[in-house]
């Protein structure tokens, strides 16, 4: 069969002491920086996510601290969970699978430590910066500019290293994982390109309408390939089963690289931006449901006959979970272009339900198994705690759920009230307490998730180190 | 074609730039051209199209409050769009006069853009005018006082300083006045 992975026993914890001399040519320390910083920061700006659900319930919490109210800690949230945890774990997990998918040792330990050193430079500067109000003012691009261009260096250097390892690769054929990642790489260079430093000479609706490709694609280009990488490769993993059909999975790629970037104009339906354009985007984001229902197809087919695994096998939980979510997320997406839809969810509570559906339910889900999969090979050990893991996966679950249904029936309704004039806008405010409630109490079980996640990572690690210290 | 990008890095890379920049071209460089409205500001003299007005730039002090706006992230709960939806037309407007809807030329000097994306409070694209200075320091301390049931965070340390208050709430009263669709019933009569 063309393109499929070499799989071998199941082992979904790693396996202690069963390193394979294909394996140890690995050194992995750049890895292990990005996966552990990432881990950390998942739990650091987890705290400010629960901060700011809690002041939608309690709307004067820590509210007369200039460095703490709402419009400072929001993006903070938002650039720490898309940069300091979620796409610095997608990184380490990258650095982690090309190599081994090219069958040769990163081109450079060096260049790859030095890029995650810059990264934690960069998150921290974050960290400091946009609770004193450093905010450029776009959505997903609020990082300062000196901030953005270090983003841009960290790029490239990340870029460099696997086009290099990719150049050098043993075997001929890439696997679908590497087509994902080398389209990540290049279409995030020219999306963050966009969004943060084509803004700064354009203004009004022209600004917008670039400020929204970004956007748009910074969860289309950047976030969907790499996650769908991830899943391309851990699901066959995980599961120790061949991938259903790389034909298939060509067809998902080329559409998705096709489709994704012109339908950017759909976040201004009904807005001040011409009508053509708003149509063009209609249309490509129906046409979205190819390059989505194609991977989901070809995942199912994979697990079929296999799902009893997943009792058994945490990753491979967080793995399919997320793929129902990506399914669902991608059809909602569709959904909310057609106009009549829009008229009622769109700017309504139903919009982060979606968002945290694919960043968290789908994305972050890919990059936990992920996390949970290769932590353990990676410090040749075993997970410290099968059934911690399971925890952690019924928290964020259930968490996530409360979340993600919470905010679409509030949100729905929302927009119901809405299309009503006659009913005065703070009714409408008012009728989402309980539904805001909710959604913090569905963050703290996410949380729970969250720490139970990074305790059981650190301890996995820290326990690799005693026992090597006391083999030694 | 595309069967081979499997095998060559290089014949990989070209097509992925190609798809993504048929789309990517088409969709940003190529509508600021085609459309003029989007770089164009608003005026007009002719009561019979619609309202009349001018879109003058921000002044200084304007300006200063405009990024505090930005700054405060003001922008995260208030939208500045005023949708070609019937209830945004009713609920951006004042004392039974339905406010226009909002066009690309009434934005052309925005940087950053503050069309916003959440509507956690209401729209504020037509909201110059409608609430006076002491208004809004009443509001700016604690919106509770004013609007009871409201989630909007105090912002004392605005409204204690004058400077920042006075530029903040010069910029909100410019808010979709450059289109005059209500001249006899501003706060100001």
């Amino acid at each position: 069969m063309p393109g499929q992975l070499q799989v071998s026993a199941a082992r979904p914890y790693g396996g202690a002491g069963s390193v394979s001399p294909v394996e140890s040519i690995h050194e992995d320390t750049t890895a292990k920086w990005f996966l552990l910083s990432a881990v950390s920061y998942f739990f650091i700006v987890g705290i400010i996510a629960l901060t700011i659900a809690a002041k939608f319930v309690w709307p004067q919490l820590l509210g007369t601290v200039s460095l703490l109210t709402y419009g400072r800690l929001r993006p903070l949230h938002v650039n720490g969970m898309l940069f300091g945890w979620l796409l610095a774990a997608d990184m380490g997990l990258v650095y982690y699978i090309v190599p081994r998918l090219c069958g040769v040792k990163l081109w450079s330990e060096k260049l790859g430590v030095a890029t995650g050193i810059l990264w934690n430079v960069i998150i921290l500067s974050a960290v400091v910066a946009l609770p004193m109000g450093f905010n450029k003012g776009w959505e997903y691009a609020e990082l300062p500019t000196p901030i953005s261009i270090l983003v841009v260096v960290a790029w490239v250097m990340f870029g460099i290293n696997i086009f290099a390892t990719i150049a050098s690769r043993k075997y001929e054929q890439m696997y679908v994982s590497l087509w994902y990642i080398m389209g990540t790489i290049l279409w995030t260079a020219f999306v963050y390109l966009t969004g943060n430093f084509a803004v700064l000479v354009t203004t009004g609706v022209n600004q917008a309408n670039l400020n929204w490709m970004y956007i748009h694609n910074a969860v289309g280009l950047i976030f969907t390939p790499v996650g769908l990488a991830l899943a391309y490769y851990f699901i066959p993993r995980a599961s120790t089963t061949p991938l259903y059909s790389h034909k298939l999975s060509m067809v998902g790629f080329w559409s998705l690289a096709f489709v994704y970037v012109w339908t950017g104009a759909h976040h201004m339906l009904h807005g001040p931006i011409s009508q053509w354009l708003q149509t063009i985007a209609i249309t490509f984001s129906l046409m979205l449901l190819i390059p989505v229902w194609t991977v989901v197809y070809n995942f199912f087919a994979t697990m079929k006959g296999q799902w009893y695994q997943l009792s058994e096998n945490v990753p491979l939980k967080f793995l399919m979970s997320g793929v129902v979510f990506y399914l669902l997320t991608c059809f909602q997406g569709p959904m909310h272009s057609l106009r009549s839809v829009n008229a009622i969810v769109s700017k309504t509570d139903w919009i982060p339900g979606h968002a945290h559906m694919a960043v968290l339910g789908a994305f972050s889900f890919f990059a936990i198994a992920g996390t949970f999969y290769t932590i353990p090979r990676l410090f040749r050990t075993e997970l410290h705690s099968a059934a911690l893991a399971n925890w952690s996966f019924w928290f964020f679950m259930i968490g996530g759920l409360g979340f993600f249904v919470t905010l679409w029936l509030g949100g729905f309704w929302q927009g119901w009230q809405w299309n009503n004039p006659a009913i005065p806008f703070i009714d409408t405010v008012k009728a989402l307490k309980p539904v805001w409630t909710v959604r913090f109490f569905s963050g703290i079980l996410m949380f729970l998730g969250i720490t139970t996640f990074l305790y059981n990572i650190w301890a996995t690690v820290l326990d690799a180190g005693s026992k090597t210290s006391a083999n030694a | 074609m595309l069967g081979k990008t499997d095998k060559s890095a290089v014949g990989f890379v070209v097509a992925a730039l190609v798809f993504f920049f048929i789309g990517g071209l088409l969709t940003t460089v190529v509508p600021p051209l085609v459309d003029k409205s989007w770089s164009q500001p608003f005026e007009n003299n002719d009561p019979s199209k619609g309202p009349t007005g001018k879109l003058v730039p921000l002044n200084d002090q304007q300006l200063k409050g405009r990024a505090i706006y930005v700054r405060e992230g003001c922008w995260y709960c208030h939208t500045q769009q005023t949708r070609t939806l019937l209830s945004d037309v009713k609920r951006s407007g004042w004392k039974g006069v339905d406010s226009p809807i909002s066009t690309p030329d009434e934005f052309v000097y925005d940087t950053p853009h503050m069309f916003g994306t959440k509507r956690t409070g209401p729209d504020i694209s037509r909201v110059g005018g409608k609430y006076d200075r002491q208004w809004h320091r009443t509001h700016f301390r604690n919106p509770r006082d004013l609007t009871p049931g409201s989630v909007m965070p105090p912002f004392p340390w605005i409204a204690d300083n004058p400077e920042e208050f006075d530029a903040l709430v010069a910029y909100i009263q410019t808010l979709g006045r450059c289109k005059n669709w209500r001249p006899d019933n501003d706060y100001e009569k």
